[in-house]
């Protein structure tokens, strides 16, 4: 096979790309992350979801202009070169290097958004110091990070939340191992707050995720995923399991209720005190036998 | 083909029909080793399941039992004649193997009525271990998935031997075409991705019946090994269905675009860097799981890899239409569709592969959007573009054009939407895999959308089906060589013989065909048959060795 390279295709390549870029930096400006839009996720309300946002968007603008880029030369093709009477088709193939010119801006987006995720998968890892409105009496309580780096400053506040079929469990801070304060399937935590979740499971594998705190963690027994979230304003923040964990798994939600630090200090005093006495309910009935089915 | 003499060099051999057979039809079909048979078999009964797949709309579980079993059957059928063999290395493991597929797709599809698996699409432990579901659907799917994929496994045995082996004369590796190429590399790959599943299943099984403790926590065993091992195969069987697409495309564009592929080098080496990377991003599926960073990052690397040799065999096959002469019949439409989803599905990928993007849309309906379009892209737009380019070598007859266009248009759109509307769903993190979803989370127009969607693309398949069941015994006659191409099994006749080809012809190029043309005219030219009586037909039956001439021409057959 004689190899000729075809001298036009590439000069009419740069006529179809320069409105390529164009087209693909307007996408990108018109879709910009400030407004609410269909073409990203909501808005985020931690600095690690902040991130996620950020990589998501460089990304899907480089996948938009490939995926634009593809079909314009593809469309382009089918166009011009359709079958007609009278045009015989020019038997060309590959001369010497002829995949250079696309390869160099291939690896390029390969190296590139490789370098940019890991710098980004870093920054969302970090956890940031509670802020100035956050809870300062965090100081005393000790942080077990695991895997997440932590400034040595800022004590996070460390909770546990814990899968089962198909709710979630919250432990709180304080308090003996084995008699900590819990809640069920809604999670109650300061503002401004860095909060860091212990998540695992007792049964099967389920996925922590609210959308507008950062990303999703595996809970998978007998592991521990850890990650984090820095609420910057107060309010109800639902969330979802997205592993599939049984018949009631679509039924398997999360809320996130983010409250002034008194409201929080409140909230568990409150919830300490509410099992206490259900404590103490509990045991003047088994002293009394009254619990039925119960025999000492 | 031209109707002239095809001349070869005198060669001792025994030229024979097929043996007659007395069974019934239906016995003959069931028990031939005919590779040609196996193949209609295969696409046969995967096209079958699509139908049920389709009518149940459950588009998202036929990887296993639609996809891969297309892709083998036209595999089985159209390889060993494009390189030239009158057979197969291993005939009854070949036929063994379509057997064991269907017992598999079989005991999956029968638990679906008396009791389905409870335990999702990969049946992860420990929801799939007997703590969990108890229940033999679980058992069910084990052993219907573990009889197909052993079914797989045995076909790549017969398919890389026979690959290696049995290739005529001068059909190098590199004068393979495409499709066969693809070919041995999914063959390849199933024997590297196959084995790895079915250890899995078979430690699930283990752990479920006979007290193993291979993915259970509590007992010093680990669900993660699970995962590591499903989402190998899965990935894998993913690049296979990528990979399969890929030759067809390879192979319909340039007889379509009547010039050559931009570079057959090119593309082999973009298909082989697919199948060799691809596999190894396997923990993309599994950023969320409790996996050391440099996993993930691991994963993330060769997720991004693949764009360049992705990339590049895009650009390979915009440039073969470039400067071609298109000829947009439904094959080369069915193709180009296929090359615009998988792009618009891979793009997907890429931005999620992304690490933190990943964390946000992992198992959310965007991630689901993206495997949608290039699965269903590569295996239903990819399987009908082969299956019109093929059709009339199956059957003698061509595929109906103006139903399968009609077909295309509504198969496009509804891949197109639905991707979209689930992607645009995921991005507000819809999760995957639920039958219900909240009000007020401003879900609703996407899934509307989506379910619309969803019911054009249903359509579109069921009328492509109905074209195929109609056109097998009531298409147009096609010849031997309906659209020109340069490979070689269209030197055989349409259906080919039991035995492919009367003379085995030999390769010069990796446009073999055309040599056999061009030889042709050039010696009808300067040269008459001696008596109107020896003119042969058209097709390589009629083919025969002419004695006294064979001197050194480009080719002869």
């Amino acid at each position: 096979m004689v190899s000729v390279r075809h001298p036009r295709a590439c000069s009419r390549g740069a006529t179809y790309l320069a409105p390529l870029v164009v087209a693909g930096l307007a996408l990108a400006a018109l879709a910009s992350p400030a407004q609410a839009t269909v073409f990203g996720p909501r808005a985020g309300h931690s600095p690690n979801a902040d991130d996620i946002r950020t990589a998501y968007w460089v990304a899907i603008a480089v996948a938009a202009l490939l995926v634009i880029a593809v079909h314009v030369f593809l469309i382009a093709a089918i166009i011009r070169f359709r079958a007609r009477r009278g045009r015989a088709p020019r038997r060309f193939t590959a001369g010497p290097g002829a995949f250079m010119r696309p390869a160099a801006p291939l690896v390029l987006v390969a190296v590139g958004t490789f370098v940019f995720g890991i710098v980004m998968a870093g920054k969302a890892r970090d956890v940031q110091p509670t802020g100035s409105q956050g809870l300062g009496a965090s100081r005393g309580l000790v942080a077990q990070v695991g895997a997440l780096s932590v400034p040595s400053d800022a004590k996070p506040l460390a909770i546990n939340a814990i899968g089962q079929q198909f709710l979630w469990r919250f432990e709180y801070p304080g308090g003996r191992p084995g008699d900590r304060v819990f809640s069920y399937g809604e999670l109650v935590v300061p503002v401004d707050t860095a909060i860091v979740l212990h998540v695992t499971s007792t049964d099967v594998i389920h996925r922590w995720f609210i959308p507008a705190l950062g990303g999703q963690v595996d809970a998978v027994p007998g592991k521990t995923s850890e990650t984090w979230f820095r609420a910057d304003r107060e309010g109800v923040y639902p969330g979802q399991s997205t592993s599939f964990s049984g018949s009631s798994y679509s039924a398997m939600r999360a809320w996130v209720r983010v409250v002034s630090p008194d409201a929080y200090r409140q909230y568990v005093q409150q919830k300490r005190d509410d099992l206490a006495a259900a404590q103490r309910y509990v045991q003047r009935k088994v002293t009394q036998n009254a619990i039925p089915g119960l025999r000492p | 083909m031209t109707r002239s003499t095809t001349v070869a060099p005198p060669r001792p051999e025994v030229v024979t029909e097929a043996i007659p057979r007395r069974r019934p039809g239906w016995v003959e079909r069931a028990t031939s080793t005919d590779h040609k048979s196996v193949g209609v078999l295969y696409v046969g009964t995967s096209l079958s399941f699509l139908t049920l797949a389709v009518v149940e709309f459950v588009l998202m579980r036929v990887q296993l039992i639609v996809a891969i079993p297309l892709a083998l059957g036209l595999i089985g059928y159209i390889a060993p004649l494009q390189i030239g063999s009158r057979g197969v290395a291993f005939p009854r493991l070949n036929l063994l193997s379509f057997w064991l597929y269907l017992a598999g797709a079989v005991t999956v599809y029968g638990s679906f009525i008396y009791r389905p698996s409870e335990a999702g699409l990969a049946a992860l432990p420990p929801l799939s271990d007997d703590v969990f579901s108890n229940t033999s659907g679980v058992d069910a799917w084990i052993v219907g998935a573990g009889l197909a994929l052993l079914g797989f496994v045995c076909f790549a045995v017969n398919l890389v031997v026979t690959l290696h082996n049995m290739r005529s004369p001068g059909m190098a590796w590199r004068r393979m075409p495409l499709f066969s190429w693809a070919a041995a590399l999914s063959g390849y790959l199933l024997l590297v991705i196959g084995p790895v599943m079915l250890a899995a299943l078979t430690m699930l099984f283990i752990d479920r019946h006979y007290g193993g403790v291979f993915f259970n926590s509590g007992d010093g065993g680990a669900p993660l090994l699970y995962e590591h091992l499903a989402w190998f195969f899965f990935t894998g069987s993913y690049m296979l269905v990528l990979i399969v697409a890929g030759g067809v495309i390879s192979d319909v564009l340039p007889t379509f675009a009547r010039k050559p592929l931009f570079s057959h080098r090119g593309a082999m080496l973009s298909l082989l860097a697919i199948a060799a990377l691809g596999p190894l991003a396997w923990m993309q599926n599994m950023y969320t799981a409790p996996i050391p960073l440099g996993f993930e990052i691991f994963a993330m690397l060769f997720a991004l890899v693949l764009a360049v040799p992705i990339g590049l065999l895009i650009f390979n096959w915009i440039a073969t239409l470039w400067g071609g002469t298109l000829h947009l019949r439904a094959a080369p439409l069915f193709a180009l569709g296929a090359i615009s989803s998988m792009t618009i599905g891979l793009g997907g990928e890429l931005a999620s592969s992304v690490l933190p993007v990943g964390w946000q849309l992992d198992n959310t309906t965007a991630a689901q959007g993206d495997t949608f379009a290039v699965l269903v892209g590569g295996g239903v737009l990819g399987g009908f573009a082969a299956l019109h380019y093929w059709f009339p070598k199956l059957t003698g007859r061509t595929l109906g054009e103006g139903a399968g266009k009609i077909a295309f248009s509504a198969i496009l759109v509804g891949v197109y939407v639905y991707a979209l509307a689930t992607f645009f769903a995921g991005l507000k993190a819809q999760p995957v895999d639920i039958y219900k979803y909240f009000a007020g989370n401003g879900l609703d127009g996407f899934n509307l959308v989506a379910s619309i969607a969803g019911f054009v693309l249903a359509a579109g398949i069921l009328l492509e089906l109905a074209n195929v069941a109609h056109s097998w015994g009531h298409g147009l006659r096609a010849g031997h060589d309906p659209w020109g191409a340069a490979t070689l099994e269209w030197f055989a006749l349409s259906p080919p013989p039991e035995h492919n080809f009367d003379v085995v012809p030999d390769v010069r190029s990796a446009e073999p065909l055309h040599d056999i043309r061009r030889a042709i005219r050039e010696r009808t030219e300067g040269w008459q048959p001696p008596a109107p009586a020896k003119v042969p037909q058209a097709g390589a039956r009629e083919a025969e060795p002419v004695s006294g001439d064979a001197p050194e021409g480009p080719s002869v057959a």
